[in-house]
């Protein structure tokens, strides 16, 4: 019998999973997907888009160091 | 920002005049500062450079990573860097990474579905109040990031992550 907990945790292993089999498969050629960089840099083209990841960035550092 | 665009533009001419304007506007820009003075000896992209901002970037982390959390200390740690970038973003921005024109928007539905998950099974977790029987991420990774050396790696991924954000 698998605890809740157990299966909480194994949730986040397996997405986290995913977008790193993501990112594996975004960095071959002739793929559709696109690398996080990639995408990154697609969606920081406007200057709204810019300030909307690097707040995000900030939040994260807040969210782990800070608090 | 003008500069910028102007060696964009030239960049992509298929002038080769332009194209040495180009190499010469993006040459000046990675070397200006704005005093014309530079903090750090050596030339850009020197290993001599390259060491010590280095050595700055790993020593600050370190000293981040060793205060309370709650405090105005560290939050001023998170904030002063974020500080930073934020300047460099706008005010003065490095030779950045050329962005693709477009992305293929099934191959980015999968970040977005996947991202999603996260967020939703996060969400699941703080609503039921993140206990033991149904932990958040957060709850997970903060003990795992409690002892000083592995809190000053991963403020050193951040900060490195942070510039490479700036450069995109």
């Amino acid at each position: 019998m698998v605890s809740t907990r157990a299966e909480t945790i194994i949730g986040f292993v397996v997405i986290i999973g995913a977008l790193i089999i993501l990112e594996i498969l975004g960095r071959h050629k002739n793929n559709r997907i696109p690398a996080v960089g990639e995408w990154l840099g697609y969606v920081m083209r406007p200057r709204s888009g810019r300030a909307l990841i690097l707040l995000g960035w900030l939040w994260l550092g807040w969210h782990y160091f800070a608090r | 920002m003008a500069a910028e665009d102007t060696a964009r533009q030239a960049a992509s001419s298929t002038n080769g005049r332009d194209r040495g304007r180009a190499d010469t506007i993006a040459a000046d820009l990675s070397v200006r500062s704005p005093t014309g003075l530079s903090l750090l000896p050596g030339s850009p992209g020197s290993p001599i450079r390259k060491t010590l901002l280095g050595a700055a970037i790993v020593g600050y982390a370190w000293l981040a990573g060793g205060l309370a959390p709650l405090s105005t200390r560290a939050l001023l740690s998170v904030l002063l860097p974020g500080a930073v970038l934020g300047v460099i973003a706008y005010g003065k921005p490095p030779e950045r990474i050329a962005p693709p024109e477009s992305v293929d928007v099934a191959g980015l539905s999968y970040w977005i579905i996947c991202i999603a998950l996260l967020f939703e099974w996060e969400a699941s977790a703080v609503r039921d109040g993140s206990h033991g029987w149904h932990p958040s991420l957060t709850d997970l990774i903060n003990p795992l990031i409690g002892p000083h050396p592995v809190k000053a790696a991963a403020f050193t991924i951040w900060l490195l992550s942070g510039w490479a954000l700036v450069r995109r």
